[in-house]
């Protein structure tokens, strides 16, 4: 047995403790639950219901210690933990850590069982004479998220991944565990964070939709609870504003998604239909089914067996999501990167699919013939008529995307290899756009109905305004908007303007019934901001994608634009651009300059200074706007070159996005560069030669943290301001500089590459500023880029925050309301 | 009959002829031999990229055309061109998923999704069957 140095056991195994202690105490309390629930009376219910509380307690303790343990062991770089090791490294921002923590499952398992914990101790205090069978679901799902987590053989069978493994334990055989020192010679530096969930989204993304993802029990567990104790319309006063709250944070989860694919994928757009996205989506639309159908029963009666339907299959499409995305049966089909546990994930969260199937399917059966029905039809003139077919509408759409999404597990399953063919976002999105038309103009008009029976006159005379308003506004951006995306037909783009008309009628509907019904009401108008705010989004929607313009037009290079394929089509315009460095280039209506770029050392980012000028196509001169982006990339070092990875680079303004990302860069590294650093020491006001010229060290400035608050980032720096003249009297600017952060050093190094000239700063061993200068051979220097332009997506995201608050405001009220006894 | 339920059954039915009409759109994943037979027809081609032969991307003469030979598990071979930039680790990739159809002895490729290798290769060993995927493909 070797004694190894430097290593933290203690902090992994009270890691380990507190899973087992999770797992346990949820046993415990599921067991606990269950009995108060069945019992018969106050007295024998009473000492269930205190163990079962105190155990949930010590559960929620233990999951949250567990996420402040990984967290330790992440912050302080522990990499003799493979969590560590395989999703950290050091030279990490602080704010990435959190990345870190949710990039692996156990991580993110961990993260929806704090959530969990978090919600039960809520539901403890609220949900009154329901707590017991809810509080038995919460256990339950506690149970399951903890033996993810736990990570021992039972028999041949490994039961969860355990975050707090070492790396010692995992690569026994490893040559380097043969050391005692292993930790202090080899294990330096964890391998890191997959650099495209280096975003600020990906910070605060993950834990509102895995908040989300929670949240969707509460509904399914007052369902639950509703069928345990008979209570068929009870359990909707407490379980509605849980649904409200799901539906906010799920939307506001999915759309953060999107807003991170928007932001810093390099698909030029912020929705795919990829099956991570789908299946984030699906669970949303049943539930706001189910929200609907929740209203109905409440004021009608009618569809209280839709309403199990819908809240039941919202959760248990939150487990088969995480089910599909988790166990790698998406394989080929998704962008995202899948862990692929092998099989004992694939069979864990099967048997969690079942036991959550089986609940209330067993109650359900049982109290079938009590569940109220309503004999007496729906009018056709009711609100409650059209708010269940809306509902159905989203259960279909639901439908259709969860089973083309499953195609590669049905692939699994049979044996059969379809996929999706050559239009991946037109095989949804001309089904969308139906939905879309069908939900836009009842979004519009439900409202004015009343339940049960309105009378025509009525509704005609309140909607007659916002429709006259509607058709008048839609037909102008029909007929001026420019909204021409015909890649598939005339029919599809017909069926984009009847969407657009639609949407603007929910929008403009919406804001009137806030204003001439409600008068503005804020107790009743939760709806209607939420339906306002989601007629924002499908504009939105519309407008930036059918609009949606690639600057980067391609008319040079081999191919030939209007060149016919086989069929006769235009063949797709190829989207690349090449730019020579310093060399502007006509693009759609910009002239595009690569002006340079500059790399930060200590992550080997890069990045790109491209100006964008907007000439008046009048007279080709005037400048009508202009403007630099930014996009960056990370170096990759693959074997002996680099790679790199990109991140788009935006311009926003208020009507538009203008969208650059850079698909390849020859990197000056990666020709065998042979030249190296000459260095001098230097002072303000000292001139260095060169081959073709000299430079001078205009200024040489030193600043710490301690003198300098401006200095977020690094404790010290040395930063320099460099002109350097050529022989042919041309004058450059560089600005190297020398940075310091707990005693690990950077330098940010500029080229001219007019001279050929690398100008990079250093302090040597006594601490003396030195300027170094390079002259490279470096061959002509390029980038290739993508750019796109993207109208009006600022509807969307505006759409989402409006949709967002109205939930909230509509939870708030409902929480209120007297009809809310808990 | 409810008029509720004659108008479910027409959503529904709505819902299967959807999903009928995208039999049109379903496409199959193919080995080069049964893609060569499909000629001109859209399909997903599961192949590695094959390094003993040229790869051709030169983003000054143009930065739309990536060419490189493929060869799948059997053996076979075909030409591939995939008329957008070269993705970002692409000759490391240990596997690559190729949306597109074959012309003539070319495979047409109009999507490309990569399979890398875990960057978990240091001396302590690899993971087995670990990897990261990243999908590169023309954007309309």
């Amino acid at each position: 047995m070797i004694e190894y140095n430097g290593e933290h056991l203690l902090i992994g195994q009270i890691g380990m403790f507190l899973t087992l202690l999770a797992f346990f105490s949820a046993l415990v309390s599921a067991y606990a639950n269950t009995r108060a629930a069945n019992a018969a009376d106050m007295l024998s219910e009473k000492p269930w219901q205190k163990l079962a509380r105190t155990t949930y307690i010590i559960n929620a303790f233990a999951v949250l210690s567990l996420f402040v343990t990984l967290y330790l062991i992440i912050y302080n770089h522990y990499f003799e933990y493979k969590y560590a090791h395989t999703h950290s490294k050091r030279s990490l921002d602080v704010q990435y850590l959190l990345s870190c923590f949710w990039e692996g499952q156990e991580g993110s398992f961990m993260l929806w069982a704090f959530w969990n914990a978090v919600l039960g101790l809520f539901l403890i205090k609220r949900s009154g004479k329901f707590e017991h069978p809810v509080m038995t679901v919460m256990s339950i799902a506690q149970i399951f998220l903890a033996s993810f987590l736990i990570g021992i053989y039972f028999f041949d069978i490994k039961i969860g991944s355990n975050p707090f493994v070492l790396m010692r334990n995992e690569f026994p055989d490893a040559p380097i565990f043969k050391d005692p020192d292993y930790l202090s010679k080899y294990i330096l530096d964890g391998n890191g964070l997959n650099i495209l969930l280096q975003n600020y989204w990906m910070v605060i993304h993950p834990p509102i939709l895995f908040l989300g993802f929670a949240s969707a029990i509460v509904p399914y567990a007052f369902g639950v609870a509703g069928l345990w104790k008979k209570d068929h319309a009870g359990w909707l006063r407490p379980a509605l504003p849980w649904a409200l709250f799901c539906a906010g944070i799920l939307g506001l989860g999915i759309m953060m998604g999107a807003a991170w694919a928007y932001e810093s994928l390099t698909f030029g757009g912020y929705w795919a239909w990829d099956p991570v996205e789908n299946a984030s989506m699906v669970p949303w639309l049943l539930l706001v089914a189910g929200i609907h159908t929740m209203l109905i029963f409440k004021s009608t009666g009618h569809s209280m067996k839709s309403t199990y339907l819908f809240i039941f299959l919202t959760h248990l499409l939150v487990l088969y999501s995480t089910f599909l995305t988790r166990t790698g049966v998406l394989g080929d089909t998704s962008v995202h990167s899948f862990t692929g546990e092998g099989s004992t994930l694939y069979w864990h969260l099967i048997l969690m699919q079942l036991a959550f199937i089986a609940l209330p399917a067993y109650l359900y059966f049982k109290e079938r013939k009590n569940i109220p029905t309503v004999v007496k039809e729906e009018s056709m003139n009711s609100r409650e008529f059209w708010m269940f077919v809306g509902s159905l509408l989203l259960l279909i759409s639901a439908v259709y995307i969860i089973v083309l999404t499953s195609l590669p597990f049905f692939n699994k399953l049979f044996g059969t290899s379809w996929a999706i063919g050559e239009n991946v976002e037109y095989v949804y999105n001309r089904i969308m756009i139906l939905v879309a038309i069908i939900i836009g103009v009842l979004t519009a008009m439900t409202q004015y109905f009343k339940y049960k029976e309105t009378t025509r006159k009525y509704i005609w005379s309140k909607l007659l305004i916002p429709t006259i308003a509607t058709v008048v506004l839609s037909a102008a951006l029909s007929i001026w908007g420019e909204v021409k995306y015909d890649k598939y037909g005339l029919g599809y783009l017909v069926g984009i303007h009847v969407a657009l008309w639609a949407a603007i009628y929910t929008v403009i509907a919406n804001a009137n019934y806030m204003a001439s019904v409600l008068k503005w009401k804020m107790k009743a108008a939760g709806a209607s901001i939420t339906h306002f705010g989601f007629g924002l989004m499908l504009v939105g929607i519309l407008i930036s994608a059918s609009k949606k313009e690639l600057i980067s037009k391609n008319a040079g290079g081999i191919s030939v634009t209007g060149l016919k394929d086989a069929k006769g089509r235009d063949d797709d315009p190829l989207e690349n651009v090449t730019l020579l460095y310093n060399t502007p280039v006509k693009m759609g209506k910009y002239v595009v300059t690569y002006l340079g770029d500059s790399t930060v050392e200590k992550n080997n980012k890069v990045f790109f200074k491209i100006r964008f000028i907007e000439v008046d196509p009048k007279d080709n001169e005037t400048i009508v706007d202009a403007f630099n982006i930014s996009p960056n990339a990370f170096l990759v070092k693959s074997g002996e070159s680099s790679q790199l990875s990109s991140n788009p680079g935006s311009k926003h303004y208020l009507s538009n996005d203008v969208f650059v990302y850079i698909t390849s860069w020859l990197n000056p590294d990666n020709i065998k560069d042979t030249a190296s650093f000459r260095y001098t020491n230097v002072q303000a006001g000292d001139t260095v030669f060169y081959s073709n010229g000299f430079a001078v060290v205009n200024k040489l400035m030193a600043a710490n943290k301690n003198d300098n608050k401006d200095l977020p980032m690094v404790d010290s720096a040395w930063v320099s301001e460099v002109a350097i003249f050529s022989k042919e009297g041309v004058q450059f600017n560089a600005n190297p500089a020398y940075l310091k952060k707990d005693g690990i050093v950077s330098t940010k190094i500029d080229t001219i590459m007019e001279q050929h000239l690398v100008v990079g700063l250093q302090r040597d061993a006594n601490g003396k500023v030195q300027l170094g200068l390079k002259e490279s051979n470096a061959v002509v220097r390029y980038i290739t880029l993508k750019a796109f332009r993207f109208p009006w997506i600022n509807l969307l995201w505006l759409g989402t925050v409006v949709m967002v608050v109205g939930f909230m405001i509509s939870m708030y009220f409902r929480m209120k309301s007297k009809l809310y006894v808990a | 009959m409810k008029k509720i339920h004659i108008l479910g059954l027409v959503l529904i039915a709505g819902a299967i002829g959807a999903l009928l009409t995208l039999m049109g759109d379903i496409s199959t994943y193919d080995s080069v031999e049964s893609a060569k037979r499909k000629e001109g027809k859209f399909v997903h081609l599961i192949a590695k990229i094959d390094t003993t032969q040229p790869i051709v991307y030169d983003p000054i003469k143009d930065p739309n055309y990536l060419a490189f030979t493929a060869v799948d598990s059997l053996g076979s071979t075909t030409k591939v061109v995939y008329k957008n930039a070269k993705p970002t680790d692409f000759e490391k990739s240990a596997r690559v998923v190729m949306k597109g159809s074959m012309k003539g002895e070319t495979f047409e490729c109009k999507e490309i999704v990569l399979k890398c290798p875990s960057k978990y290769t240091d001396e302590q060993g690899a993971q087995p069957g670990k990897m990261t995927e990243t999908s590169y493909k023309t954007t309309e």
